[in-house]
């Protein structure tokens, strides 16, 4: 049994499912992303053999933790810890300066202080509609017929962006659609939508305290325009670490490790 | 292995479900007899009950609906005749069971003879008793307290002093009663001492570990809101105080392995007091919650005008008629008297008036304490607004950062 020598981290989001093998000095053996589909399940299972194949080493001989909201279906776990925590640990391993962390996930998002140690101090949570979370933009990349990668640079180009007053997705959506037939760039648009989501996550951010310096995970962290227009409604430059989908299951295979939760 | 529970039951409980029997059957004779009045949970019941009127509360049949697991149905009979899903679901289950007593078993009341609100608690008992009152034909009487900022002043205290003579004017007409000084007297002062007795039982959840939790807290208020001026309430409380008492002595507690101490804020969610049960079994108590502590007012007097205005003060200056600032200063004074680690707000999408505000006192309380908070979101009848993972989330996010 290696246990304290590795260990593996699992985040099962609601729309992808993430798994991080690290040795005892925190280095990354092996991470895996993968969709978590109709089952959760199965997405773990997948998720375990793949790390496995990369690492060589036998996930059942490993501490396991289990985060995000599927956190509980994690069977080879030992023990559950909340993403928040998770994430809070994950991105305080990386850059131990980020006070204030965002991460807008593919359904909810959420926005953490994180203290000095490292671990939350404070938090919100939007994990009750699509609004303000990665579905927003998907729904809204349909609607202007490009795929997700090319809507954040798609808004880039856009020099005044369309104002999109509502917040939820059925009625931003239906609005979008007006703005087509009245004539409106894509750009402009796909820029009215970024900044729309962006003035919501805002709004969650000042709930919470906005504390600098900020860092922005999930999904989401990687499109560049929601990042632009974010970084402007809250006046603070964005840190984001090298894979921002990933920092949830690093705090989980940390945990697991240092057996930080015990 | 013992199967023990992580909680412990409470001896008190049998006497507890006698009364609220007992009750229940008072309440039916004395709508047979034609004196019966709905009240609302911040009347001054010491009055009607002075003068020979039988209350029962509405917003107690609410929490039975949602106790027994029935309240989107309960609250779906007042749906069909067209009220909002956004209206308070104690008056949704209590219009949806006057409509419909037959399919709501315990949870709907005998046919009232009068509907005494005061909207000491809220705005929506006004027009929810308007509706009962078109439903059963018993007149309304509303007992007007305007909001407190800070202290209470002299044209507050007389206005709120009118309308509870015109409250003496309109029970001794529709009933035909009076109020007289010697029943006046015995029914303050049996008030007062249910309510000394009950703010002793909750003082000695101050203790370490606390003798009750929660849920048991919840359960034992019944008859003070209920019953307050009555015999069997003083009855009640000095056979708690007694068992509460014994647990001090003998550093029993509510819950076995008492770790994590929080406060509760906000009305519970009644159709899952397991909620509190399973945190038991993690070491979380709860010795203080706002809501229990807002029945504290005892109405002391000598004679029939001091007690009015005895009334006057108790009754204007309930947690719920005052600013966020009050709340806050309450929440704060429990946390450190009970010296407790945290505290869970419950965000009650029925009712407006207890939960607005809450995120930003969260920041004040933490601020002044030093201690954590988390928001929950849900309602305490309609279970379809609760959604247990994403609670759970938030609650095990709150006690991780205790690690
Ligand atoms: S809105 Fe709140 S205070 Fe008013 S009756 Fe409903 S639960 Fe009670």
């Amino acid at each position: 049994m290696s246990e304290g020598t590795l260990g593996i981290g699992i985040d099962v989001g609601s729309t992808t499912t993430k798994g991080v093998l690290i040795d005892t000095s925190g280095k990354i053996l092996a991470s895996h992303l993968q969709n978590t589909g109709a089952s959760a399940l199965k997405a773990v299972e997948q998720l375990l053999e793949q790390l496995s194949t990369e690492s060589g080493v036998d996930p059942s001989d490993c501490p396991i933790i289990g985060t995000g909201y599927g956190r509980s279906i994690v069977e080879l776990a030992y023990k559950t810890v909340t993403e928040i925590t998770c994430h809070s640990i994950g991105v305080h391993s990386i850059n131990s300066e980020i006070r204030l962390l965002i991460d807008v996930g593919g359904q909810d998002s959420k926005v953490i202080r994180i203290g000095r140690n490292g671990r939350p101090e404070t938090f919100s949570l939007q994990d009750k509609c699509s609004a303000g979370t990665g579905r927003f933009l998907e729904v809204m990349a349909r609607v202007l017929e490009v795929s997700m990668d090319e809507l954040g640079p798609l808004a880039m180009e856009s020099k005044s962006p369309c104002s999109i007053s509502n917040t939820c997705t059925v009625f931003a959506e239906s609005e979008v659609v007006g703005r087509i037939g009245s004539g409106d760039r894509p750009a402009d648009i796909a820029a009215g939508v970024h900044l729309s989501m962006a003035a919501k996550i805002a709004s969650l951010s000042r709930q919470v305290g906005v504390a600098a310096p900020v860092g922005i995970t999930g999904g989401v962290a990687l499109n560049p325009a929601f990042r632009h227009y974010l970084s402007k409604q809250l006046g603070q430059e964005l840190w984001v670490p090298e894979n921002p989908q990933l920092t949830g299951a690093l705090g989980a295979a940390l945990i697991a490790l240092r057996g930080q939760n015990e | 292995m013992s199967e023990e529970k992580p909680y412990r039951r409470l001896e008190s409980q049998d006497l507890l479900q006698q009364i609220a029997f007992r009750h229940g059957l008072e309440a039916m004779a004395a709508s047979e007899e034609g004196r019966l009045a709905w009240v609302t949970s911040g009347f001054p019941v010491e009055i009607p009950v002075a003068m020979d009127v039988f209350p029962t509360y509405p917003e107690q049949a609410g929490a039975i609906v949602g106790a027994s697991k029935i309240g989107p149905e309960v609250c779906g009979f007042a749906e069909d005749l067209g009220y909002s899903q956004e209206l308070c679901s104690y008056a949704r289950a209590s219009i949806g069971s006057t409509d419909r007593p037959d399919d709501t078993a315990m949870g709907a009341r005998p046919t009232p003879q009068a509907l005494l609100a005061c909207n000491n608690i809220c705005g929506t008992v006004l027009k929810w008793y308007d509706a009962i009152s078109e439903m059963t034909n018993a007149p309304v009487f509303l007992l007007d307290t305007p909001p407190l900022e800070r202290e209470q002043l002299p044209h507050h205290r007389a206005y709120v002093r009118r309308g509870v003579d015109r409250l003496v004017e309109f029970l001794a007409d529709t009933f035909n009663t009076k109020l007289e000084n010697e029943k006046a007297t015995k029914v303050a002062d049996l008030s007062s001492q249910a309510i000394r007795l009950w703010t002793k039982v909750l003082k000695a959840c101050a203790n370490k570990p606390s003798p009750l939790n929660c849920a048991d807290r919840f359960l034992t208020m019944a008859p003070v809101v209920s019953s307050r001026g009555m015999e069997h309430c003083v009855e009640f409380y000095e056979a708690l105080l007694a068992e509460v008492e014994e647990r001090v002595k003998g550093g029993v507690g509510a819950i076995r392995d008492e770790q994590t101490r929080l406060l509760w804020d906000n009305i519970p969610p009644w159709f899952t007091l397991r909620f509190f049960n399973q945190l038991a079994a993690r070491g979380v108590g709860f010795p203080a919650d706002t809501y229990t502590h807002a029945w504290s007012g005892a109405v002391e007097g000598s004679d029939i005008a001091s007690i009015l205005d005895g009334v006057v003060d108790v009754y204007s200056n309930v947690y719920l008629n005052k600013g966020l600032e009050a709340k806050v200063d309450k929440m704060c004074e429990l946390i450190k008297d009970y010296d407790l680690d945290g505290f869970v707000m419950f965000s009650v999408r029925s009712c407006k008036r207890y939960s607005l505000g809450q995120l930003v006192s969260k920041e004040m309380v933490t601020e002044r304490t030093g201690v954590p908070g988390v928001v929950i979101e849900g309602d305490m009848v309609d279970s379809r607004l609760f959604n247990e993972a994403q609670v759970q989330t938030r609650v095990d996010a709150l006690l991780e950062m205790f690690v």
